[in-house]
């Protein structure tokens, strides 16, 4: 007769089964804690690796977004202050009809000559606009862009220059932030100050009046052009915005794919983790403590 | 011919014998706790018999000798996993630490990288805002930090390994010292054919214990048992141990020496190989990846930020070209990492500007941003290489862990069928107690009843009939 002989201690078996599982069970307790399934590199070094990327994707993405809202103030203030001046060369234009009138007297002319130089003053604090302190229409240099200056021929000068800066807005996407005031205000034929300073010698000299007003007219149709690049700047900004909350959206998505741990599937391994334990436990507590020595008398 | 004498010497034998055969229970039961422990079982021999005439008588029984039961090649297996083992525990156990540095968290290289880069995109905005350019000083001064503490933090366990190096060396030292003792006390023992049963598990014990420091080789030998490490260093021979010691080379790490070479490197298994292997390359490693990483941040930075012009006015009008953002790296890389810092406190002298005249210009912060997309490590992006190291760290402390929990369910199996051979089962001991007292019991019955014959014998006369 000859039995297989079995280890007659089982205990360290148990005992490191016990150890796996408890293992297993502060694992799952953690991924339940974080809610995370990756919560070092050896979880899951792809997956790890993957994260340090989405994670890289999803900064970029709201820096983007953080980026389109400054942005897009900069540029509503630009096109706000545009639609002014649009406004005051209305004014001027009509300004101007009136005082072609033939049948006002000098007195008349001078007194609209004076509002003129009124609307010019207000044309070049508009010109001048900032924006936390930067100057909206001096190109890229940091000084006033316009200032009265004698000498000119409109009586104003140009002290700004003829850069524009452009903001990143996604991955390869820029987008142009500004027009130089050169651009805007002083275009080839349609130069606002020079218009309105035209306007007001023709008044008071009685002499090209019409001539002036439609400088003004050309003027004012040239800067309601320019206006346009603002708003389309602002409706990229604002689609760019529409596409990148989105993207965010995937990119979390995809976050939850790669480490997301799934409530459910945690819960049932912590209790299937538990009965285990429980099972491994109770089989350690009943293990045989008497032996034959028990039963001899 | 029988006698009564010769069946009274048959019965006392027996006696002998059992008593022989309880007392290895008895040893057995006494030690069934005792590690390393290989049970006794008697060996009970026929004596040889008498033949007289044509009736041929048996002689009785003696007790040969108490075997111990052990199985040396399963113990050779036990000792080669136990030391691939304390390998791969001490390899993940170090591993494991280090990895933590590259989890990613709020504060991780690679987060603090893209905060950098996010903070240049705000500055586009507005490039003469003092606070955004704050803003990107303070988040280069994190990336570098990031750089800084991971790399102090893989170096102070570097040196910890090495504290542990020294410690188990001195740790080999007294196993082997105390096994040369035993070696030598057992073959006094064997060489005057004594039993050395007790003293051999003490030595397996021992023997087990170096195994999981260090790669053990074990050759039986006349003088005792002689231990090598697996390419023929040797530890002990016989009564003869030979110390290993350690010495602070150039690196500051200490090497192992053996009667004066470096055997260092020559160690494959065993705890020791496992903490040399992740002081002397994996850490190694990572550090010079993450030189590499730092050195070609700084140096692409630096170089794209002199591309462009800060907010200082010089005295000729024109805006001073910027300099280095991040003091210049050591032109090997080596040492970068740890040493990465920023080199300007005055947030205007961050390059913004692509135009030496136009101090609101942002063209530069393009060129500064560009180099989150250049490959500016080993051909990879900052954020790809940093990823691809992740990657490395996560995968090696993976696979070794999976063979770690392979090799711990080897050595189980391993110790469990040591167990079902050398293990005592107090069952058993109890039935062969019960089996040699019966025994005992019926030769001392037999000594009783041939006692009484002899008493007929001897008083024959006197008996009336």
């Amino acid at each position: 007769m000859s039995a297989i002989r079995v280890n007659p201690y089982p205990m360290p078996d148990l005992l490191a089964a016990l150890e796996n599982l408890q293992q297993q069970q502060s694992t799952a307790t953690l991924e339940m804690g974080t809610g995370s399934t990756i919560n070092k590199p050896s979880d899951n070094p792809a997956g790890a690796a993957e994260l340090v990327q989405i994670q890289n994707a999803t900064s970029q993405l709201d820096s983007y977004q953080q980026s389109i809202g400054s942005i897009n103030s900069q540029l509503s203030t630009a096109d706000s202050t545009l639609s002014a001046v649009a406004t005051v060369l209305q004014r001027a234009i009509s300004l101007g009809v009136q005082g072609a009138n033939g049948t006002l007297s000098d007195t008349d002319r001078s007194a609209i000559a004076t509002e003129l130089s009124g609307i010019q003053s207000q044309l070049i604090s508009l010109a001048n606009t900032t924006y936390q302190g930067q100057f909206l229409f001096a190109g890229t240099a940091e000084t006033q862009p316009y200032v009265a200056d004698t000498t000119a021929p409109s009586g104003v000068s140009y002290k700004g220059n003829s850069g524009t800066n452009s903001v990143t807005i996604g991955n390869g996407y820029q987008v142009q932030v500004n027009l130089p005031g050169s651009q805007v205000f002083n275009g080839p034929g349609a130069d606002v100050f020079q218009a309105i300073q035209d306007l007001i010698n023709g008044l008071n000299t009685n002499s090209g009046i019409p001539n002036a007003v439609t400088e003004v007219t050309n003027a004012y149709n040239y800067v309601t052009e320019q206006r346009v690049f603002y708003g389309n700047a602002m409706n990229q900004a604002q689609s760019q915005q529409t596409f990148l909350g989105t993207e965010n959206v995937n990119l979390s998505q995809q976050e939850n794919t790669v480490a997301g741990a799934d409530m459910a599937t945690v819960a049932s391994q912590l209790s299937n983790d538990e009965t285990a334990i429980n099972a491994t436990l109770s089989a350690m507590g009943s293990m045989p403590r008497n032996s034959l020595f028990d039963y001899l008398h | 011919m029988s006698s009564l004498f010769g069946t009274m010497s048959i019965a006392t034998g027996a006696l002998g014998a059992e008593e022989g055969a309880l007392d290895a229970t008895t040893n057995n039961v006494a030690n069934a706790n005792t590690p390393g422990y290989s049970r006794l079982q008697p060996v009970l021999v026929e004596n040889d018999p008498v033949t007289t005439g044509s009736v041929t008588y048996g002689m009785g029984v003696s007790l040969e000798k108490l075997q111990s039961l052990r199985d040396p090649i399963l113990q050779l297996r036990i000792q080669e996993e136990t030391q691939q083992q304390g390998q791969l525990q001490a390899y993940v156990t170090a591993m494991q630490q280090a990895q933590v540095q590259f989890t990613t968290s709020n504060n991780d290289i690679g987060t603090e990288i893209s905060n950098f880069f996010s903070s240049l995109n705000q500055l586009s905005t507005d490039p003469t805002d003092l606070s955004l350019r704050q803003g990107v000083l303070a988040a280069a001064a994190n990336m570098a930090t990031a750089f800084n503490n991971t790399s102090d933090n893989l170096s102070q366990e570097r040196s910890n390994l090495d504290l542990q190096v020294s410690q188990d060396v001195s740790q080999v030292n007294v196993l082997t010292g105390q096994i040369a003792n035993l070696n030598t006390q057992i073959s006094q023992l064997q060489g005057v054919g004594q039993d050395a049963s007790a003293l051999e598990d003490q030595r397996d014990v021992l023997t087990g214990k170096l195994s999981n420091l260090i790669d053990v080789s074990t050759i039986q030998s006349d003088n005792g048992l002689t231990l090598t490490t697996s390419n023929g260093t040797a530890l002990v021979i016989g009564g003869q141990r030979f110390t290993l010691s350690t010495q602070t080379t150039a690196s500051g790490m200490q090497d192992i020496y053996s009667q004066g070479s470096d055997i260092t490197s020559d160690l494959t298994s065993g705890e020791l190989a496992g903490l040399i292997e992740v002081r002397d390359q994996t850490i190694p490693n990572l550090l010079s990846n993450l030189d590499t990483l730092s050195a070609g941040l700084a140096n692409n930075l630096n170089a794209a930020n002199a591309q462009g012009y800060t907010l200082v006015q010089q005295a000729n009008g024109t805006l001073q070209p910027g300099g280095n953002i991040f003091v210049a790296p050591p032109a090997s890389g080596q040492g970068a990492a740890a040493t990465m810092a920023v080199a300007i406190s005055d947030p205007s002298l961050i390059a913004a500007s692509s135009d030496d005249a136009a101090s609101a210009s942002n063209g530069n912060v393009a060129t500064l941003s560009a180099v989150q997309n250049q490959a500016i490590a080993d051909g990879q992006t900052p954020t790809d290489y940093y990823s691809s190291l992740v990657f490395g760290v996560g995968s090696d402390v993976s696979n070794a862990s999976a063979e770690l929990t392979s090799s711990q369910s080897i050595l189980n199996q391993l110790q469990d069928q040591l167990g079902s051979i050398s293990g005592v089962s107090l069952n058993e001991e109890a039935a062969n107690m019960v089996q040699y007292q019966n025994a005992f019991d019926a030769a001392a019955q037999m000594v009783t009843a041939i006692n009484d014959m002899l008493y007929t014998v001897i008083n024959m006369d006197t008996l009336t009939v």
